[in-house]
């Protein structure tokens, strides 16, 4: 029970550091970037491979895989986002989508199809109440707490995030007051694209890596997302966690329909308002809206 | 600034072509029969599934203005429920058409209760993540039907001259299939409800305004849309007689997108010539080079910013600035001086 629980954290924190950049480029751009996919991937690998150079150290690998990956993330956002920013929203899927697909073949390219497994960088086991549970894995959730307070403190107190934020309610009004909004979402993205590869390297101990890895996380985080609200921050806080409890659980029933379970949450969070309406009229009283 | 909508220009919306139907149809056997001068047959048997697949989901994209990422889906149910009834019913390829059909029909009644009430982002994410669920279950949530990743093979009784077996039978089946979807589609998209589903791409809260039910046409155009895909995937089925998970993987939906892309969203010639195209290029191209999908990738791209409009969009264009060009023309013999209107 315990195991199941702490799972369903550990994975709630995966997701809920993977999906902040997303719920930003939603909320902000109104763009689903399929990209952010290719980023957390090719971030993981490049962590791989730095991890034999930095003496087995895993934090200093994953401070240069973070590093490494923020040009790439700058120059996805600069290059493609950017110059589909504000026409169809269908343009801006399918760019970001190529561009998770050239992720993928050129992973596939340098390092191959085989999964490749991290070993946990702490490794010591606990015992509560009888069972043994990763130290690792309760590092991973409280990193992802302390994460969203610290994101809360940049996004009311700092400037950029206070821009950010404003943009999220109103871009407009944000231009408007002269500030050049393009350039805090550039920066907001980047931050997104780092979380997204800390996600993706925190994670790596807990599964193996392939490459297709970001197609199966984006569909989890896109879920999210829907859950969350697009662009709510806190939302997605929640729903990370609500959703990580739903595929412990499931898991711990039927394996292999963990995933599944998800999108059936995700659907019955988009037909809540009909769902409503027809228990309303049931009950006699008038369906609004 | 939010969410302006840059849409390739669309084709005039011409009165129901009783005649002229029929004469593209012609020029598609046509085309068609040129083709197998110089390709296999069976090249081209699969490339008039693939047409029926894309013309479906150009109705979706196309005319609703709907991306879709989980057409694939429809494709995959159609697929395994006509290669189920062949195996459990009875090995007539009518019999497991319909099937397909039937099944693609239950499947997109359902989820388009759900999916269609969403638009945009979410409409892609949400398809995306029904596909999602569709190969899951293919792959392990029902083995006991699907065989997992062993695939599902099924064999078709010759039903009098018609025998799958035979290449210039199947090729003969799935064109006369192709142009029959074509004309429906033509026939569809010219009437007043292709109209109003050309308008809801538009703009859908105009649409509301003049009194349509939009949820209403939304749902019958995903319905349509994806029971035909169910078709192409029946079809698909009776010529390979094999199904397999990757048929509703949902990273192939690319395929079908690129199609679109390629020979230009939004009008039916576009989807035909688009997904011969794409198919002529997988196939020659595919065996011959390792990094396919890195390729595919970066062809997508160049058509997003360069090549919006398509081999079609792009044809009709420079057919316009001639006929323009022939008018200006004309004028000044006239003495008179045009001005183009932007």
């Amino acid at each position: 029970m315990i195991d199941t629980i702490l799972y369903g954290l550990t994975i709630g924190a995966i997701l809920y550091i993977f999906s902040i950049g997303l719920s930003i480029t939603f909320g902000t751009m109104q763009i689903v970037n399929f990209a952010h996919g290719m980023v957390y991937s090719l971030g993981v690998y490049l962590f791989i491979s730095f991890l034999p150079w930095t003496l087995r150290i895993f934090p200093l690998a994953m401070a240069l895989a973070i590093a490494a990956m923020l040009p790439v993330a700058y120059l996805i956002e600069r290059f493609i986002i950017r110059r589909l920013y504000g026409e169809s929203l269908d343009y801006a899927i399918i760019a970001t989508y190529a561009v998770l697909l050239i992720g993928a073949d050129l992973i596939k390219y340098i390092w191959g199809t085989a999964p490749q497994p991290v070993s946990d960088p702490i490794g010591v086991p606990l015992v509560v109440l009888g069972v043994v549970i990763q130290l690792y894995r309760v590092v991973v959730f409280l990193s992802a707490v302390v994460l969203f307070f610290a994101l809360r403190i940049f996004f009311t107190r700092h400037v950029i995030g206070k821009i950010v934020v404003a943009a999220l309610e109103d871009r407009d009004g944000v231009r408007a007051l002269g500030l050049d909004v393009n350039k805090y979402f550039s920066i907001a993205f980047v931050i997104g694209s780092g979380l997204a590869v800390l996600g993706g390297v925190l994670y790596a101990p807990i599964t193996t890596s392939e490459p297709y890895m970001g197609f199966h996380i984006l569909l989890l985080a896109f879920a999210v997302v829907i859950v969350g609200g697009m662009g709510n921050l806190t939302g997605t806080f929640i729903s990370a966690f609500v959703l990580g409890m739903v595929i412990a659980i499931t898991g711990r029933v039927y394996s292999s329909a963990a995933d599944t379970m998800v999108f059936v949450v995700m659907a019955l969070v988009l037909l809540k308002n009909p769902i409503f309406s027809f228990v309303r009229r049931l009950r006699g009283r008038p369906a609004h809206g | 600034m939010h969410n302006i909508a840059v849409h390739q220009q669309s084709f005039p919306v011409q009165p129901a072509q009783r005649f002229l139907v029929f004469r593209d149809m012609a020029i598609i056997a046509a085309a068609f029969l040129a083709l197998s001068l110089f390709t296999p047959l069976y090249w081209l048997t699969d490339f008039a599934v693939m047409c029926i697949l894309v013309l479906s989901f150009d109705l979706l994209y196309g005319y609703m203005g709907h991306l879709s990422f989980g057409h694939m889906l429809y494709f995959g149910a159609g697929a395994y429920m006509a290669s189920l009834a062949l195996l459990h019913l009875a090995p007539n390829p009518f019999l497991a058409i319909l099937a397909g059909l039937v099944c693609g029909a239950a499947l997109s009644a359902v989820v388009g209760f759900v999916v269609v009430r969403t638009s945009g982002a979410a409409f892609a994410l949400v398809n995306l993540a029904f596909n999602q669920i569709g190969y899951w279950l293919a792959l392990s949530g029902l083995q006991d039907y699907t065989h997992g990743e062993d695939g599902l093979p099924s064999s078709v009784e010759a039903l009098w001259f018609l025998d799958f077996r035979q290449a210039p039978v199947a090729f003969g089946f799935m064109l006369v299939c192709l142009l029959l979807v074509f004309w429906l589609l033509k026939t569809l998209t010219a009437s007043p409800y292709g109209i109003v589903v050309r308008s809801i791409k538009e703009n859908e809260d105009r649409v509301k305004f003049l009194g349509y039910n939009t949820f209403r046409y939304k749902w019958l155009t995903f319905v349509i849309s994806s029971t035909l895909a169910a078709f192409a995937g029946s079809l698909y089925a009776l010529v390979k007689g094999f199904v397999a998970p990757s048929d509703v993987n949902p990273l192939e939906n690319t395929r079908i997108i690129f199609s679109v892309l390629i020979g230009g969203a939004g009008n039916l010639y576009g989807a035909l010539v688009g997904s011969v195209a794409f198919e002529m290029i997988s196939n020659l191209l595919a065996t011959t080079i390792a990094r396919w999908e890195m390729i595919l990738g970066l062809m997508l791209l160049a058509l997003v910013f360069w090549f919006r409009r398509g081999i079609t969009g792009y044809a009709y264009q420079l057919y316009l600035d001639r006929s323009y060009e022939r008018l200006v023309k004309f004028a000044q013999g006239m003495g008179l001086s045009l001005r183009r209107q932007k």
